[in-house]
């Protein structure tokens, strides 16, 4: 299987410069820098049909169109890496096993946008991950591939590491931004977007840790090559799978984008753990619909995977065995969101909180039918009413909780007990 | 200008106008808590919702459910506030809102003017799903002003809003996250803005109240009108609420060309003067308390008999900056009445000058808070906005807010809401830098200066509204003449640049106006010392506090024959003169201020005048003792009492009406509308000539020049009689350079004594790096010994280390 991201992953190890070269590091850089304008390297990734890795998945080439690359003056990329979504840590695996992946992606990223300064904005409980960029940091400015006149030409570019003093809200893009500032984490209003008024009021563009790293492979290989490297038709690249839940195995991997959930748990995960049956996973994050039984075969590719109803998200894949209650576990989800919610918002702030305690409600046995009217109405007026994508996003397992498992939940209300509970 | 359809009503709106806006036009009020006109719109509440049917014919299509507030009005749009989705996410909105809100509406001062109540009624939530624990949390203790009950929050940021964004203020925000959101300080204390007022008028509900006024009255048994704050000279909107013959509170009112939605604490706060027990409030022979006509009687009297011995020339009239313009015009009648020439409308003789040269010369120069809050680049020279009129510091903060920038030239250590670059020139340079600032010639300015102002003077030729602020006080009148020709002087073919002073009183502007014939305070001062007057009537003046040389006036004033006062409060010349007519307070009374711009604003009474039935019942509650009269009902507006004394009785619309027709001046006053935007004079007043000028350097070895300097909550005469603002009065220190301290062996902190002419005063000194060297700055304070330092820059002092 071809590895993009991980093929210097070793167990225990991370790679630094040396390493990193040795399998063809910054040969991304020299060639864009030397032989591609930032046009033919904006273009390349168009081409490529890289999508956002962080969760929205939205085309990275088209996002970069509205990027003012063409304008001079003070502009910023900053990378987000506050890798907070429940059941993801790919980015984490990433950094942990070769940092100047990232540094590379971003350095031709800055290339192709004319952007002089970049931060990488990383969660707080990653250390030695920010030490590993620290020192590749280091590293790339000691061989002049970061710093002022890169490889020798009118390039210039710094880059630095940021901790988030942490929450999940700071995940939001602009949320990040403002964090970054020191102001209150709490989302912008869009529009203006961070294109246009970013970080310090001036064009920024943030974008994933995966998705940075995969650019520079794009311009060694080639657009054509990326999105061969798919399972599907309608996807491109690589993407690294973090599998958690009731497995056997939970290794993070990189695989072909598309390939089937049911490769994933039953060949990856060495199948559901202690012999037990599949019921649900969450494909792509804790902000992603449940995938139940039916939906082993989807490919998770961006596409087919809506098509099911779900989102790809991260890609953070957990899984739930047959002894899961789907209630319990949809009010521990929305307690987290409760609990992350900035507080800006009524929807968010005072809407979860309510989830929260009609689930608990239903959970404990002291439900009513009515409950599931007055949840329905929650969702309806939260999904899409918030003012950031966290509400949004927390309703996404709600909803599907009433779409797939709706016999579970009036069990629930009927036996006045939770089903499940031995 | 787009036209958008809201349920199914056509509107018409300018450009860069909200859909929420644009229904309110049509009369259709969506509920919302996170907008505000001030403020603005962030979309946090998702209250105002509306259903877009039909998106726009230009730009992006919208359709579906979106808040009101944050979408522009385009033409084509066609919204429904009626549709269910939106109906039912705001029902939502409510319910959620109410989650956590402990109803306690019974106990709560906001009852009856509260957003929430208003919105949960039209927002349509009324039975109650919800049913597990309420949040609560710990109030904390905000000072003397502001009550804190956050239990009644729901969220809606308008606080901090208001506070850190619009007012500039840092010692309180919002802390903590999810639905444990705390809106307070780090630990408990007085709020350090002087505007932390406004809080309670931007909070929709009762989480912050006026504790001054709290389990006072409901508001709806208040009594209310839009009036004018009496305060400085800025001349802001407030509403003022009385019960039970009490003055309870005042909060902002609203008008737009001058201080918008908000006001200052000492606006909001100094309305104590009117409930004193000790305010005089019958017309009084000596001691002897006398009924009007004995009193009017007496007093007319007393005067025919000088005239007849002394001619008419040896009565005197003193009006005054905080009565309104008509008791001043009245004034004056009677003067020409009794055939005096001999009149003064403000007893200082500097800021005399200072106000009618503004009001010769401001002409088209003058710009409005609105202006100011508009403009690109601010100058202020010789003003302390904060301390002089602290609405113009929120004025020039929203410029600074907006992308415009504004610098300062002042000797004081001057305290700003705003980012600005200081230069700090001593006082007799001040004149000196306006002058070199018109004519583009630094030359005669050290280098570091050169620098700083040819950096001003660049900015104010690329700014496309500037404006030009200088404090009355600092300046004097040759400096406000500076002030002025510079603004001309920048002011080009394509663009004007403007020019503001800081007044002393409300009415400054309105009496220099009407004060072109009069022979100036000096003379009346000295032909009182000559004894060539025999007889002074003061109206709402005070001479005894407000001289600038107490001891000479004092001297003066003790060869009268009559002394005569008409005021509401109990000043030194209401308790020593020998005949007293009670007036009202300027929330009893109509009448009209010109304010600092020249804008015309009149103000109608709010209530009657009687002593609060706090004092008469003895604090009952309610109160339990009736009568058929009203006890200390007598004060009357004072401009009634002046026209009773010509034998006239007079209606206020009378006297506009006569003034506007013997005065161009004023054209349209008799048609104003009392809470209105008022409007500016038509015509100028009459140059006066300027003072002496101050000698260039201090006249002895090792002396220091003293600059006597307002200070919020501490120099203003009515403010000062309000015992609601004891709790916040300034300390009594004086500032001075590092540089001198250094010199003069004296620390930060070290109890010295300052050596004037008028006298000497023990002082403790503070250390300050961000003013000029070579002066002492102190503040003016109502209080002992420091009383007879009035605002303005006086001659030499000496600064003395004690036992030295």
């Amino acid at each position: 299987m071809t590895q993009v991201l991980f093929k210097n992953r070793r167990p225990g190890e991370t790679v630094f410069l040396d390493g990193y070269r040795k399998t063809g590091g910054y040969e991304g850089l020299q060639k864009a820098v030397k032989a591609m304008s930032p046009d033919e390297v904006r273009e390349a990734v168009k081409e490529s049909g890289l999508r956002g890795r962080g969760g929205a998945g939205f085309p990275t080439g088209v996002k970069w169109t509205f990027f003012p690359a063409d304008q001079f003056g003070e502009k910023y990329l900053v990378c987000n890496a506050d890798e907070k979504e429940p059941g993801t840590y790919k980015d984490r695996e990433l950094l942990l096993a070769d940092p100047h992946q990232l540094v590379e992606g971003m350095i031709v990223s800055a290339y192709a946008l004319r952007i002089p300064v970049g931060y990488i904005f990383i969660r707080y409980g990653y250390e030695r991950c920010s030490q590993n960029l620290e020192r590749a940091i280091a590293e790339a400015c000691e061989a002049g591939f970061l710093g002022d006149n890169i490889l020798g030409s009118e390039f210039s570019f710094e880059l630095h590491v940021h901790r988030s003093a942490g929450r999940y809200i700071c995940g939001e893009e602009t949320a990040l931004l403002n964090a970054l500032e020191g102001l209150r984490a709490n989302p912008r209003s869009k529009p203006p977007f961070p294109a246009v008024r970013g970080l310090f009021g001036m064009p920024t563009t943030v974008n994933n840790v995966e998705t940075l790293a995969n650019v520079q492979h794009i311009i060694v290989n080639g657009p054509e090559w990326f999105r061969g490297l798919a399972a599907t038709e309608t996807g491109a690249g690589t993407k690294l799978y973090g599998l958690s839940g009731h497995l056997e195995r939970t290794p993070c991997l990189e695989l072909p984008i598309g390939t089937t959930l049911r490769e994933i748990v039953e060949e990856h995960g060495g199948g559901v753990w202690k012999g037990r049956t599949f019921k649900a996973c969450l494909p792509g994050g804790a902000s992603t619909p449940y995938l139940a039984a039916k939906h082993l075969d989807t490919p998770l590719d961006f596409e087919p995977i809506e098509k099911a109803g779900s989102r790809l998200g991260t890609g953070g894949v957990t899984v739930f065995d047959d002894t899961t209650c789907m209630v319990a576990a949809t009010l521990n989800l929305n307690t987290f969101f409760a609990r992350e919610s900035c507080g800006w918002c009524t929807p968010c702030r005072d809407g979860l909180p309510f989830v929260s305690w009609l689930l608990e409600k239903i959970e404990r046995g002291e439900g009513t039918m009515e409950d599931i009217e007055i949840l329905r109405g929650q969702i309806r007026n939260i999904h899409g009413r918030s003012f950031c994508a966290l509400a949004t996003g927390a309703m996404e397992p709600v909803a599907s909780l009433l779409d797939l498992f709706m016999d579970e939940v009036v069990d629930h209300i009927k036996r006045g007990r939770c089903p499940l509970k031995r | 200008m787009p036209t958008i359809t809201i349920d199914n009503q056509r509107v018409t709106v300018p450009e860069g106008t909200n859909v929420l806006e644009a229904a309110k036009k049509l009369g259709i009020v969506i509920p919302h808590f996170c907008y505000h006109e001030a403020l603005g719109a962030v979309g946090a509440c998702r209250l105002c919702a509306m259903t877009f049917l039909e998106g726009s014919d230009k730009g992006p299509k919208l359709k579906g459910v979106h808040m009101s507030c944050m979408v522009t009005a385009r033409d084509g749009m066609v919204v429904s506030t009626l549709d269910e989705e939106s109906a039912d996410l705001r029902r939502h909105v409510i319910e959620w809102l109410m989650m956590n809100h402990p109803h306690d509406c019974p106990v709560c001062d906001e009852g009856g003017e509260c957003q929430l109540q208003d919105m949960t009624v039209a927002g349509g939530h009324g039975i109650r799903r919800y049913r597990g624990l309420k949040k609560t949390y710990v109030n904390q203790d905000l000072g003397p002003f502001i009550s804190h009950e956050m239990n009644r929050c729901i969220q809606c940021y308008r606080c901090v809003r208001t506070y850190q964004d619009y007012c500039g203020g840092t010692d309180f925000g919002v802390l903590g996250c999810n639905q444990r959101i705390y809106f307070g300080r780090f630990r408990d204390g007085t709020l350090q803005s002087p505007f932390s007022g406004n809080i309670v008028d931007a909070c929709p509900t009762g989480v912050f109240t006026d504790r001054t006024y709290r389990f006072r009255a409901r508001p709806w048994d208040l009594e209310e009108a839009p009036s004018v704050c009496p305060h400085c000279s800025l001349g802001c909107a407030v509403i003022p609420g009385a019960r039970y013959r009490e003055l309870q509170r005042v909060r902002a009112g609203v008008n737009a060309k001058t201080n918008g939605f908000f006001i200052c604490d000492q606006g909001r706060f100094g309305y104590g003067h009117a409930n004193r027990p000790d305010r005089p409030r019958s017309p009084r022979l000596g001691e002897r308390e006398v009924s009007w006509p004995e009193a009017l009687g007496a007093l007319r009297r007393e005067l025919e008999i000088i005239i007849a011995e002394h001619g008419s020339q040896a009565v005197a009239f003193l009006g005054s900056s905080r009565a309104s313009l008509e008791s001043n015009a009245q004034l004056l009648e009677l003067a020409r009445f009794f055939g005096s020439e001999n009149f003064a409308l403000e007893i200082d003789p500097e800021r005399d000058r200072a106000a009618r040269t503004t009001a010769a010369l401001l002409g088209e120069c003058a710009r409005s808070q609105e202006e100011v809050r508009r403009s690109d680049f601010v100058l202020l020279v010789g003003a302390d906005p904060l301390n002089e009129g602290p609405m113009m510091a929120l004025a020039v903060r929203q410029a600074v807010r907006a992308g415009g920038s504004a610098a300062l030239i002042d000797p004081r250590p001057v305290e700003l809401p705003f980012a600005a670059t200081h230069l700090p020139l001593s006082p007799q340079n001040l004149p000196e830098v306006l002058k070199a600032l018109a004519e583009e010639r630094f030359e005669r300015f050290s280098a570091r200066e050169r620098t700083v102002l040819a950096g001003i003077s660049a900015r104010i030729k690329e700014a496309k509204r500037p404006v030009l602020i200088g404090g009355g006080n600092l300046l004097g009148s040759s400096g406000a003449q500076l002030l002025i020709e510079a603004a001309r002087a920048f002011s080009r073919g394509d663009r004007a640049c403007g020019a503001a002073l800081l007044l002393a009183g409300p009415n400054s502007f309105g009496s220099a106006l009407l004060a072109a014939q009069s022979p100036g305070p000096d003379r009346l001062l000295a032909q009182m010392q000559e004894g060539r007057i025999r007889a002074l009537l003061c109206l709402e003046s005070d001479p005894f506090a407000d001289h600038p040389e107490p001891g000479r006036a004092r001297m003066a004033l003790s060869r009268l024959k009559l002394l005569a006062a008409l005021d509401y409060l109990p000043t030194e010349t209401a308790r020593r003169c020998d005949i007293f007519l009670p007036t009202t307070a300027p929330a009893e009374s109509a009448g009209t201020y010109v304010n600092f711009e020249g804008r015309m604003l009149p103000f109608g009474s709010v209530f009657d005048p009687g002593v609060p039935i706090q004092i008469t019942g003895g604090g009952d509650h309610p109160p339990r003792s009736f009568e058929a009269h009203t006890p200390g009902s007598l004060p009357r507006p004072a401009w009634a009492a002046l026209a009773a004394l010509r034998g006239d009785s007079l209606s206020l619309a009378h006297i506009r009406r006569n003034l506007q027709r013997s005065d161009a001046r004023f054209a349209g006053l008799a048609e104003l509308e009392e809470g209105g935007e008022g409007r500016r004079v038509n015509g100028a007043g009459q140059m006066p000539g300027h003072g002496p000028e101050l000698p260039k350097h201090p006249s002895a070895e090792g002396a220091l020049r003293l600059v006597v300097t307002e200070c919020l909550f501490g120099s203003e005469t009515i403010a000062s009689f309000s015992p609601v603002l004891d709790p916040v009065r300034p300390a009594p220190v004086v500032r001075l350079h590092v540089e001198d301290g250094v010199r003069l062996g004296i620390h930060d902190g070290e109890k010295v004594r300052l050596r004037t002419e008028l006298g000497d005063l023990a002082v403790e000194v503070r250390l300050c790096e961000a003013m000029a060297p070579g002066i002492v700055v102190l503040p003016r304070l109502r209080q002992g010994e420091w009383e007879i330092f009035v605002p303005g820059v006086h001659r030499d002092c000496i600064l003395q280390k004690e036992g030295g």
